[in-house]
């Protein structure tokens, strides 16, 4: 017997949850609740498990729950299309299990199998080296529709300690350069040339994706963060035909005149800036770099008038939903942070800028490592609410919805907006 | 369903002047026809559809099929009046992946410079024959009543 089946103990809560909100899909349901709980691989799904056909985990910027760097699946693909980003959570949290069903992966909760998922598909490229001899892997990863470039795999808010309390990105580097031979900077000219040849697969990509940590540093703060940027996108641009190609960046909130630059200097289409948490007093205490530097009432205006430059729909912010609920400091009850939450978040949608969220899975590396996230009801309210404001302000989210991100079951939810600018 | 019918089904997609349409539903429950280029059958049975565009009504369509298991109609018509009604549950869309990377491939080599949003699997339920001729004859012999009495006159005798 599996593992998934010896472990069955009753209806699965998924179902409950389900039949409570019957006008949100049960697979968007589901996704939310295993970023929310986690995964866990039996030895029969990891035998499915094909590093020449399926991407392996390894080359992500942050870290996972159980704290390891071993061969398991990168992510898993549901039947509408959409990824579930999760990680490997240890058992004892109680994650959902990837077992084998008639040799297909399949998602199990309480020994009942729930859905079939698929292991990410490995690109071409993955198998070739650069022209310096590191794995091409390591200098540009991939989701099932995305090319993730990660550039600079630290942040400098960690030099004063003042980094995100949620974030593993400095522990994840030290284990990433030393157990897998990930550069902690990358060569812009090594990432075009690794841009290039991902590019001669067809069909595979639809986006390019560049996030790194924040760079404090420069003439004015965080220029030397908008160089570098310019600098690989620029290298990245030399593949296209065209000025602009779709393509996001997630970086510090930056001044308008430095996003200015960023546009007119690269083939960015898209700019998002991750306030993480959306109430002041929180984001002050779980984020001190970016309070330090910015400012939470600054970082908002910040992306204001990036609508300004990359145009209405294509400017969003980044949530970890459920650091707001985490340790004393953090909301009393979900009601209220949802509530808060909202408010915040439709400030900015009536000012252009949509919020998206990713499920907070607390990481071992990190200082809220011991606290839970939200339910997985907190979730979906959340999910609703979001989606919600897009309706009602207009926005669309084409740039981090599930093709090219797939991490937010908010914007999964959006993949039936209404299509505004078109007269039919 | 049986291998023999489907193996119908096999045919007549194979035919070019097989017509086949792809009916869905939009957020209202209205019903929503279009054709169906590409539609074929895979070895284990299921038919795919490959849809072109993320913003095309039948693919959003298909979306909210898969979400909410809501039906969809398959329409084969064939060039000797052999109408195939076939009812389907959205299965899976693929997205990426070898499937996906071949009809990719195999799309722009007919038609061009187009795009390709995702490969659409759908599990046949049912089958039917919708053919005129075979309807009518059903419906001749188990509905007498449903018959204009005209075409049951003795023929007009007046010169």
């Amino acid at each position: 017997m599996t593992l998934a089946l010896k472990r069955k103990t009753g209806v699965a809560e998924l179902d409950e949850v389900s039949q409570r909100y019957p006008d949100v899909p049960r697979l968007i349901i589901l996704k939310a609740d295993v970023q929310r709980r986690g995964v866990h691989y039996t030895e029969a799904a990891i035998k499915l498990l094909d590093p020449a056909r399926h991407q392996v985990t390894g080359t992500h910027i942050f870290g996972t729950r159980d704290g390891v760097i071993a061969l398991r699946p990168e992510s898993l693909l549901l039947r509408d299309g959409s990824s579930i980003i999760t990680t490997p959570t240890p058992l004892d949290e109680n994650p959902y299990v990837v077992d084998a069903l008639d040799n297909v992966p399949w998602l199990f909760d309480r020994g009942m199998p729930l859905e079939e998922v698929e292991y990410w598909p490995a690109p071409e490229f993955y198998s070739k080296t650069s022209s310096s001899g590191v794995p091409m892997k390591n200098i540009v990863s991939t989701r099932p529709q995305r090319l993730n470039i990660f550039p600079y795999r630290y942040c400098t808010f960690w030099n004063n300690g003042n980094g995100c309390a949620f974030c593993d990105i400095v522990a994840q580097m030290k284990k990433g350069g030393k157990e897998l031979n990930i550069p902690a900077k990358l060569d812009p000219v090594e990432v075009g040339e690794v841009i290039g040849e991902a590019l001669k697969e067809q069909g595979r990509f639809s986006a390019v994706f560049l996030t790194s940590g924040s760079i404090v540093s420069g003439a004015r703060p965080f220029d030397d963060e908008i160089d570098y940027y310019i600098a690989i996108l620029k290298e990245v641009g030399k593949h296209f035909r065209t000025a602009k190609y779709p393509s996001q960046l997630i970086g510090t909130a930056f001044e308008k005149s430095q996003l200015q630059r960023l546009y007119d200097q690269t083939g960015l289409m898209s700019y998002t800036a991750n306030i993480e948490v959306l109430d002041e007093t929180i984001f002050n205490r779980y984020c001190p770099g970016k309070a330090e530097w910015i400012g939470y009432q600054e970082w908002k205006q910040r992306l204001v008038d990036a609508v300004d430059v990359f145009g209405p729909g294509r400017v969003n912010t980044g949530i970890v939903a459920g650091v707001e609920l985490a340790g004393p400091h953090g909301f009393s009850s979900e009601d209220e942070a949802l509530e808060r939450t909202l408010a915040e978040a439709e400030d900015l949608a009536r000012q252009g800028v949509s919020t998206v969220y990713i499920v907070w899975s607390p990481r071992p590396d990190t200082p809220l490592s011991g606290c839970k996230n939200a339910s997985l009801d907190y979730y979906i309210r959340l999910a609703r609410g979001l989606h919600n404001l897009r309706l009602k302000y207009r926005l669309p989210i084409d740039h981090d919805g599930y093709r090219h991100c797939g991490n937010h079951p908010d914007t999964d939810l959006s993949r039936l907006l209404p299509l505004w600018g078109e007269k039919l | 369903m049986t291998g023999t019918i489907t193996s119908d089904i096999r045919e007549l997609l194979a035919h070019p002047a097989t017509v086949a349409t792809i009916a869905t539903l939009d957020e209202t429950g209205a019903p929503y026809a279009v054709p169906a280029l590409f539609l074929q059958l895979d070895d284990s049975g299921r038919l795919v559809h490959p849809e072109l565009l993320e913003t095309s009504t039948t693919h959003r369509n298909l979306l909210r099929s898969i979400w909410f298991e809501l039906p969809v109609t398959i329409t084969l018509f064939s060039l000797r009046g052999r109408v195939t009604i076939v009812r389907g549950k959205v299965h899976k869309a693929h997205v990426s992946g070898p499937l996906f990377s071949d009809h990719y491939r195999e799309l722009r080599s007919r038609l061009g410079d187009v795009d390709l949003a995702a490969v659409w699997l759908i599990d046949i339920l049912e089958i039917i024959d919708d053919t005129f001729a075979l309807r009518r004859a059903r419906e001749e012999e188990l509905h007498p009543f449903f018959k204009h009495l005209d075409r049951l006159a003795v023929a007009d005798r007046t010169p």
